[in-house]
């Protein structure tokens, strides 16, 4: 294998080596000059805690449970996340509820437990891909730190409100309709 | 300065011996540890970054970064003052001091302002006296002393890195000490005497920086050998020697270790502008105020402490066989070419 040295022939002037220091000297003074002028607003570095950036359109962050007006879960329990999920982090447990079995033959589906682990998460959005009700989003907040394990389980509840105060809704902890206990799905 | 001296029951002269050294002591001790903070926020401005700003003085003002200062003096009081089980207790101990003390006696010998007279009575602007026999050679001898408080510090910590990086930085400060001496000489040569104030006195018509551009440029270029910045800091080199001769220390001492290097600079910067730059003298005034004589040279001083830091961000470090090429191929032929040009326009002149 050939290597080709590269050959740099410096005139006189550079040989010098005064020369090209003073150049080097002007170009990191034009540095100091540009950033000591600029406001601190506008410079590259954002003083994070007091200042946060704006994420991109398309950002996966923290996940949210989609409601409708009245409060009630969008989501099914259809397991498509469960199953989409490559890190395996989702925990569904479904329940029947409502009384429209009477009026129309069927029963509805709703986690009663919704579950997931934000430690193993890996924040790809393929539950939000794959989910057919559009009831599981994935949002802006980056923000996710806490000092026990615990507390990065997310529940159904916890899933729910994650963005409530940010889009000025209230924190809901129970459903509007209640339960139908022991009254298994009609197939 | 007589009311003020009669106020403390003092003659005027021992007043203002008292004066000169709380002035000389606290103003470069002073100044070098804004220094560390113009050199961090400096720094950072010059490579595009904000530098320390998040310490807050009583929690609540941040004064661009500045209580960061406080916030570092307190953590080093503060620390863990360990000495390592292998090295030499003594020498551990006594190599801050030894760094220090040179530092800060470097400039007792800079006339920082006009000498003026009242009531009968003479003032100087420096601690020692202009006549005291020492002139200019006494920063030069204070200078040589500098590398012995290095070279213990390396010695007693007992580590290697430590010791590689003591003996780089002697190495260095000895060969460039040779080219650095010969371009103060040719400035004796041009003055006819060693005294700072004739020194300064000799400037008033053209500043020494123009005839002496080649002295200058040596002596410099040594003065950043002489201080360990960059691009000549052999002492250290975190990719090769750890943090090189202050590897093992910490809390206080190395404090001290780095307060001395930045003292280094500001009486390596007062000697640039006393030899080359005309001290206090203040271009088309022929006689100017004795404050607006201080004024100016410590506008001058300031602007190189800056140029220090400046060049210290500009620039990336020689390899250590580089430098001893620089040294001894290249600052001294020049120097002592400019000697000899000196000897021979002298003689020319008659």
């Amino acid at each position: 294998m050939g290597v080709v040295v590269k050959k740099v022939e410096l005139n006189w002037l550079d040989r010098t080596y005064v020369w090209p220091v003073l150049m080097g000297m002007v170009v990191t003074l034009r540095h100091f000059l540009k950033q000591i002028t600029t406001r601190s607003s506008r410079r590259y570095t954002v003083q994070y805690p007091d200042s946060k950036r704006a994420t991109a359109a398309g950002y996966r962050g923290l996940h949210e449970l989609k409601r409708f007006e009245d409060g009630a879960i969008k989501c099914v329990a259809c397991f498509m996340c469960a199953e989409a999920c490559p890190a395996r982090c989702i925990t569904i447990e479904a329940e029947a509820f409502g009384d429209l079995n009477k009026d129309q033959g069927f029963d509805e589906k709703r986690p009663a437990v919704f579950k997931i682990d934000m430690l193993r998460c890996i924040y790809c959005a393929m539950c939000e891909e794959a989910c057919p009700k559009d009831a599981i989003w994935l949002r802006t907040d980056y923000e996710q730190a806490s000092y026990d394990r615990l507390s990065m389980q997310f529940g159904k509840w916890d899933l729910m409100n994650t963005y409530a105060a940010l889009d000025g809704k209230p924190r809901i902890t129970r459903d509007p309709t209640p339960t139908v206990p022991h009254q298994p799905i009609q197939t | 300065m007589e009311p003020l001296a009669s106020l403390l029951h003092l003659m005027p002269e021992t007043f203002w011996m008292i004066a000169k050294v709380v002035i000389v002591f606290l103003g470069p001790l002073t100044l070098a540890a804004v220094l560390t903070w113009a050199e961090r926020r400096g720094s950072a401005m010059i490579q595009d970054r904000i530098g320390p700003n998040r310490a807050l003085l009583f929690g609540r003002w941040r004064l661009l970064g500045l209580p960061q200062l406080a916030a570092d003096g307190i953590k080093f009081f503060l620390k863990e003052d360990l000495v390592p089980t292998d090295a030499s207790p003594l020498l551990f101990w006594l190599a801050p001091a030894l760094a220090f003390v040179p530092a800060v006696m470097g400039f007792a010998i800079i006339p920082f302002g006009r000498s003026f007279s009242e009531g009968g009575h003479t003032y100087h602007l420096s601690l020692l006296d202009p006549g005291n026999g020492m002139g200019m050679l006494y920063p030069l001898a204070i200078g040589a002393v500098a590398v012995y408080g290095i070279l213990t510090a390396a010695w007693s910590s007992n580590n290697k890195w430590s010791i590689l990086g003591g003996m780089r930085s002697s190495a260095q400060m000895v060969s460039y000490e040779i080219a650095m001496s010969l371009a103060v000489v040719s400035i004796f040569m041009r003055t006819g005497g060693y005294d700072p104030q004739q020194i300064i006195a000799a400037q008033s018509g053209l500043w020494n920086v123009v005839p002496q551009c080649v002295g200058f440029l040596v002596f410099f270029t040594c003065m950043f050998a002489e201080t360990n910045r960059l691009p000549f800091d052999f002492a250290e080199g975190e990719s090769e020697i750890v943090a090189g001769f202050h590897t093992e220390y910490g809390s206080m001492k190395f404090a001290l270790l780095q307060l001395s290097e930045y003292l280094h600079i500001v009486t390596a910067a007062a000697l640039i502008v006393t030899l080359y730059f005309g001290g206090w003298l203040i271009p088309g005034m022929a006689d100017p105020p004795v404050l607006l004589s201080v004024a100016g040279f410590v506008l001058k001083l300031l602007f190189f402490c800056w140029v220090f830091i400046w060049v210290r961000w500009t620039i990336p470090r020689f390899r250590f066989d580089q430098l001893m090429h620089l040294g001894w191929k290249v600052m001294l032929p020049l120097s002592l070419g400019n000697l000899l040009l000196q000897a021979v326009l002298m003689y020319r002149r008659g």
